[in-house]
């Protein structure tokens, strides 16, 4: 095996349970390094618990977690994301009541081993220009994409190996989704791994290298982005054709 | 006109100190949902601190650094030994055990120490008179603002300037994301309860420096206060705090100065009734904030 | 250590209540305040009592034939728990019961052992209108708070002022009625009461009320209040930080050693106490005995105090010749002139608050002097 087929993340028998409530059901799912993998499926599908579980947020059993040769159980979130994953949650989730400064400071607090902050910060805001714009706003006041590629930037702070992204899309305007969705390429193309959840099926193939589809807790489908696209599931499921 | 500054000095001090305890209660609530009563048993603690420093023949500007080093100690300790097990727990839990452990440090100190109060000798020179002007204010209430002042700059450029405050304002808000910033939970609520244990130690000496003795039960009163002041600023908010300590010192201070002599034995039930007034019209208190309070 | 003499004590009580008393036995039963606000007055009471009963007890019991025990249970400071407590000892089979120093639970204890006709004794309470809200089965013992007032009121008369201020909680009946008695006394006597404030007990903020004092115009000759701790520091303490001078007056519960540690504060100040130990008197004795057995300097009259009720029940029991608690009260009732070491004390002829003297001490120096010492005419003493 190379170094580049062995897999950033491995993830075997994964099982999330909210007290009887089983919402991941022992799933068995691989990030290679350089890959855009999306995690595709219904509302209530159990995408969102997978990646919390994976940052030590959901309760979560498993055979195996693996990332970066670390195994994750047992880890809380904090030295997880410190470790070089982390997850840009649903709903974005910025300090409302911080500056946009603010946000993007506790983003690489914790970092300065990984890549120097000031460098990150430098580089981050020459990607967001909007975000230049607004350094000294409450993040409170940023329109919704705003908020996005502030939660976004506030995680690429942390120089991570394996960015994990939760509907990123969700609830924005047509023009912004596409802005999100060539930020993703762009941020695989200079070298970042990304989970990414996604309702948006059709853009997520678009973009992604492989797939896998989640249905009541389990994997129902999986295989190259392409195969996806060209499966019949999907095609009368997601794609309406 | 001058008496009436005069009570708007002394409304002043008295609101500060309220102001620091109230503010000392928000903190911790703000990031764990905890309402800690034994808040006042922190500042018991520095009293006996300071003290026994005394005693022992420190010299009281040392006693003081003891006293509130003494209290941020116990406060950590208090989130270490009683809360840290209950994190993320109801409500409830978190109330009755800090319910219990007011109780528990009561009766040790009455088993302990005594149940008797114990002089603390507060320097002469903090018995003295500030005269400015036509108005006279008493050495201890010219300190107990100054210092209020000073802690609430402290503490805001704390909570603006640096990564912790900035950390613990982004707890209050969402602890869970700031977690996925790489930030230990513990550390920030451990951060949370120092802070909660110094404001409780500077209120607890310029509480000990009015009345000069500290007794097992001196906590019980400041924390009711407290309680109401950060209720009246709406629960959880820092500035919301600071604004309710000193509405409710300026509530007690006007009443008690203005209210007709045969009505001045109802001074709380009319000053409650002003409380439960503000609260009909914002019943989220004066500076509410979204609660979001998840570990 | 401490464990060892806690187990002890839980064993002898658990032997007490389990093993019927000697038809000799006094069984005496404590519904008194280990914790809360009334501990800092029933504990040294107790420990008083305590020396004074362990030495009835070596001398083979009162008048040599009836050895005391005792059965104590903690209240709370509060006054269900008292009654409570009091139902307990009543039905363990106390033959007398002692209540905390303070009105409102020595009520609610009294009216269970009135009920059962057993008398009780409360330790320190001084509200005179204790025993009528009871019933002839209760006492106290220390001077009540019309007694209290009065000496106050003769000495600030005798000192030539014409006017003062009184400051008053209603929280308490000790907080509010003393300084009114004060007041009556003060006026009948020719003096002018120019005003009374009033303050929140606990709350240790004065500045208000002082402020008002401070804008008196005349200022009043004498300020009186029966306020302590931790309000009658912080009130002094802002009274002078507001400039104001006159000198002040306060009553029995500011007998305490923070009193004494307020240095130039407190300089000045008059008060009642139960008892002073000058050169030669049965105090000093008391306080040297007190010192020897315990290591310590008594810090609060309210040992002796405890250790005087011994006397009380000593003489009672022997009088009685009898354990019966109807007897005892009788016995209690009928006390005349007796020698306490704290001063004579008579039951006789009162309602069951003693006749006691009061003495008048001013603090000096950060100790304290003798002002006067005795008891007032009778009818001079307000009316409860």
């Amino acid at each position: 095996m190379t170094p580049s087929d062995e897999p950033l993340l491995t993830i075997e028998g994964l099982t999330v349970s909210y007290g009887p409530v089983e919402a991941v059901d022992g799933i068995d799912l691989t990030v290679k390094r350089g890959e855009i993998v999306t995690l595709l499926g219904a509302n209530g599908a159990g995408k969102s618990s997978t990646l919390n579980a994976l940052v030590g947020l959901a309760p979560r059993k498993a055979n195996r977690l693996v990332f970066a040769g670390i195994d994750l159980l047992g880890l809380p979130p904090e030295t997880i994301v410190r470790r070089g994953m982390t997850l840009v949650p649903e709903g974005r989730r910025v300090f409302a009541s911080l500056t946009v400064e603010e946000n993007l400071i506790l983003g690489g607090a914790k970092h300065a081993k990984r890549g120097n902050p000031a460098a990150v910060k430098a580089d981050m805001l020459a990607r967001f220009p909007i975000l230049a714009e607004r350094l000294h706003q409450k993040a409170g006041l940023l329109s919704g994409g705003e908020q996005q590629m502030l939660a976004i930037g506030r995680a690429l702070m942390s120089s991570p190996d394996l960015l994990l992204l939760d509907e990123p899309s969700l609830g924005l305007a047509p023009q912004v989704v596409d802005a999100i969705f060539d930020l993703i390429r762009d941020l695989r193309d200079q070298g970042l791994t990304i989970l990414l959840v996604e309702q948006n099926v059709a853009q997520s193939l678009e973009i992604a290298d492989r797939g896998y589809v989640l249905a009541n807790g389990r994997i129902e489908l999986q295989g190259s982005a392409a195969e996806l696209r060209a499966s019949p599931e999907i095609q009368n499921a997601y794609l309406g054709a | 006109m001058e008496i009436f500054l005069q009570q708007l000095l002394n409304a002043l001090s008295l609101g500060g100190t309220y102001a620091l305890l109230a503010l000392g209660l928000a903190v911790v609530f703000s990031i764990i949902g905890l309402i800690n009563f034994a808040h006042g048993e922190l500042m018991t603690v520095t009293g006996y601190a300071v003290c026994f420093a005394l005693i022992w023949g420190m010299p009281f500007p040392l006693a003081v650094i003891a006293g509130l080093g003494v209290a941020m100690t116990a406060a950590l300790l208090m989130e270490r030994v009683a809360f840290r097990p209950v994190r993320g727990a109801s409500g409830t839990t978190l109330l009755l055990t800090s319910f219990a452990v007011s109780a528990i440090l009561r009766v040790l100190f009455q088993n302990l120490i005594s149940a008797r109060p114990i002089p603390v000798s507060i320097p002469a020179s903090l018995s003295g008179v500030v005269t400015i002007g036509p108005l006279h204010l008493g050495m201890i209430q010219l300190i107990s603002i100054i210092v209020t002042l000073a802690m609430l700059l402290g503490l805001n450029l704390f909570l603006h300037r640096t990564i912790a405050g900035r950390a613990m304002r982004a707890a209050a808000e969402d602890f869970a994301v700031l977690r996925l910033m790489g930030l230990r939970a513990n550390s920030v609520v451990a951060t949370a309860f120092a802070i909660s244990g110094l404001l409780a130690g500077v209120a607890g000496i310029l509480w000990v420096a009015q009345r000069g003795s500290v007794d097992p039960l001196m906590g019980a009163l400041p924390v009711l206060k407290a309680f109401i002041a950060a209720i009246i600023g709406g629960l959880g908010s820092l500035s919301g705090a600071v604004a309710g300590g000193f509405l409710l010192g300026f509530i007690e201070v006007i009443l008690q100065a203005y209210l007709p002599e045969s009505l001045l034995p109802y001074r709380d039930a009319f000053a409650i009734l002003l409380v439960i007034s503000v609260l009909l019209f914002r019943p989220q208190g004066l500076l509410a904030r979204k609660t979001l309070v998840k570990l | 250590m401490k464990k060892n003499k806690l187990l002890l004590l839980s064993a002898a009580i658990s032997a007490l209540s389990t093993v019927p008393a000697m038809a000799d036995d006094l069984v005496i039963g404590f519904a008194t305040a280990q914790t809360g606000y009334l501990a800092p007055y029933d504990q040294p009471n107790l420990a008083g009592l305590q020396l004074k009963i362990d030495e009835i007890n070596a001398a083979g019991g009162i008048a040599g034939k009836f050895p005391i025990k005792t059965i104590i249970k903690d209240t709370r400071t509060d006054s269900a728990q008292t009654a409570l407590v009091a139902q307990e000892l009543v039905d363990e089979g106390a033959q007398l019961i002692i209540t905390p120093c303070d009105a409102d639970p020595s009520i609610a204890a009294g009216m269970i052992t009135q009920d059962a006709g057993i008398p009780a004794i409360s330790f320190c309470a001084t509200t005179p209108t204790l025993p009528l809200a009871v019933g002839d089965h209760m006492f106290s013992n220390y001077p009540a708070d019309n007694v209290q007032a009065t000496m106050l009121a003769n000495h600030a008369i005798e000192q030539g002022y014409k006017t003062a201020y009184i400051l008053t909680s209603p929280d308490t009946a000790y907080t509010l009625k003393l300084p009114q008695y004060f007041g009556q006394v003060f006026e009948a006597k020719g003096g002018t009461l120019l005003g009374e404030g009033t303050f929140t007990m606990g709350q240790q903020d004065f500045s208000a009320e002082v402020t008002k004092i401070a804008a008196m115009n005349p200022q009043p000759d004498v300020i009186m209040t029966a306020a302590y701790e931790p309000d009658f520091p912080a009130f002094i303490r802002q009274l002078r930080g507001a400039g104001v001078t006159a000198p002040i007056i306060g009553a029995d519960a500011i007998d305490s050693p923070t009193t004494f540690s307020l240095g130039e504060l407190a300089e000045g100040v008059v008060f009642s106490t139960a008892g002073h130990a000058t050169e030669g008197s049965a105090l000093e004795a008391f306080n040297a005995k007190w010192q020897e057995k315990t290591g310590n300097a008594p810090d609060t009259i309210y040992i002796a105090n405890g250790y005087d009720l011994g006397n009380i029940i000593e003489a009672a029991v022997t009088a009685a010749d009898s354990v019966e608690p109807a007897a005892i009260r009788d016995g209690i009732a009928n006390l005349e002139n007796l020698a306490g070491v704290t001063g004579p004390i008579t039951f006789k002829g009162t309602n069951g608050m003693p006749l006691r003297s009061v003495a008048l001490v001013r603090v000096k120096g950060g100790d304290r002097e003798l002002v006067a010492q005795g008891l007032p005419e009778a009818a001079d003493i307000p009316a409860p």
